[in-house]
């Protein structure tokens, strides 16, 4: 089996377009994270993918995330799939939630060949700024279809702030 | 928020796949995949966060496989985003697959947000000329 050009084509202009706005927006914002794969990680070998982009020294995935609050708490989603709840690692540290975790790679049993492998193994730290003080020993975590939800109730219960900039 | 509004709407927008026209209302995310391939069959992982089981729709034609998955954002009721990185609701990817492939008998989970997707080839067919092309 030939995979010479799997090549990531966009199949209509569209596509691209919000593609690549989606990208902008999101690296931007810091979703861009980086994963690092250790021994621990069990990933193929160079010689044994073909996909011409992959490397095993380090993935990048973007890990969406958001923030909501309402009076009383605050809510961040963090889109971290395939992952074991038990290796996830949720802490406030400095006025931000950070998540560090560990994706590990499931190899086939089979004898093949990995024709493609984008998704990103490894260890990852991903930050997600905080708006307000939050009373980090009473946080709520919860794990459902690859996104990670966390409840964090305010310190001073406050409505959201909303900040009025003048323009000239 | 919705910066997506700015997006053009690609409504009446049709691609070609593969010598199909296929109408394309909405603009959507391709999610990262991972496709193994062994003597049997192909297995294929996509990474799809945010999206349930209703909302997992997978078309399997004899030489075309869709993936297409709409988040369902559980925002609750009365929040408000203080931040949100924007994300497009909706992930799609086409594949098109060789014949090879017996579509009728493959297998499908989803599991934290990453679909498995198991295609065996079909029994008489030699484990030789296999494309699937990433589109």
């Amino acid at each position: 089996m030939k995979f010479e050009d799997l090549k990531q084509g966009f199949s209509s202009f569209w596509d691209s377009m919000s593609e690549g706005w989606q990208h902008l927006r999101q690296t931007a914002s810091n979703a861009l994270t980086g994963f690092r794969p250790s021994e621990q990680t069990n990933l193929p070998a160079r010689s044994q993918v073909d996909d011409t982009f992959y490397m095993p020294s380090i993935g990048w995935s973007m890990l969406g995330g958001d923030v909501f609050e309402d009076e009383d708490r605050v809510v961040v989603r963090l889109e971290v799939p395939g992952m074991d709840k038990n290796d996830l690692d949720v802490e406030v540290e400095g006025g931000m939630l950070v998540v560090r975790g560990e994706k590990r790679f499931q190899r086939e049993e089979s004898e093949g060949r990995y024709r493609v492998l984008q998704c990103a193994y490894g260890s990852f730290r991903r930050a997600v700024p905080l708006p307000v003080d939050v009373l980090s020993d009473q946080a709520k975590a919860s794990y459902r279809d690859g996104v990670l939800r966390v409840e964090l109730p305010k310190v001073r219960p406050e409505a959201p702030k909303r900040q009025t900039v003048r323009v000239d | 928020m919705s910066e997506n509004r700015n997006l053009p709407q690609a409504s009446g927008e049709t691609r070609r796949d593969v010598g199909r026209e296929v109408q394309r209302p909405e603009p959507a995310l391709m999610p990262l995949v991972d496709v193994f391939e062994d003597g049997k069959g192909i297995t294929l992982y996509a990474d799809l966060p945010g999206v349930p089981k209703d909302k997992l729709h997978l078309q399997l034609e004899s030489d075309s496989l869709t993936i297409e998955g709409e988040v369902s954002l559980d925002t609750p009721g009365e929040m408000e985003s203080s931040h949100a990185e924007v994300r497009l609701p909706r992930y799609r990817r086409v594949f098109s697959l060789s014949r090879e492939l017996d579509t009728d008998k493959a297998q499908a989970e989803l599991k934290n947000g990453v679909l498995k997707l198991r295609i065996p080839k079909a029994e008489h067919a030699q484990p030789r000329k296999i494309e699937v092309k990433v589109t």
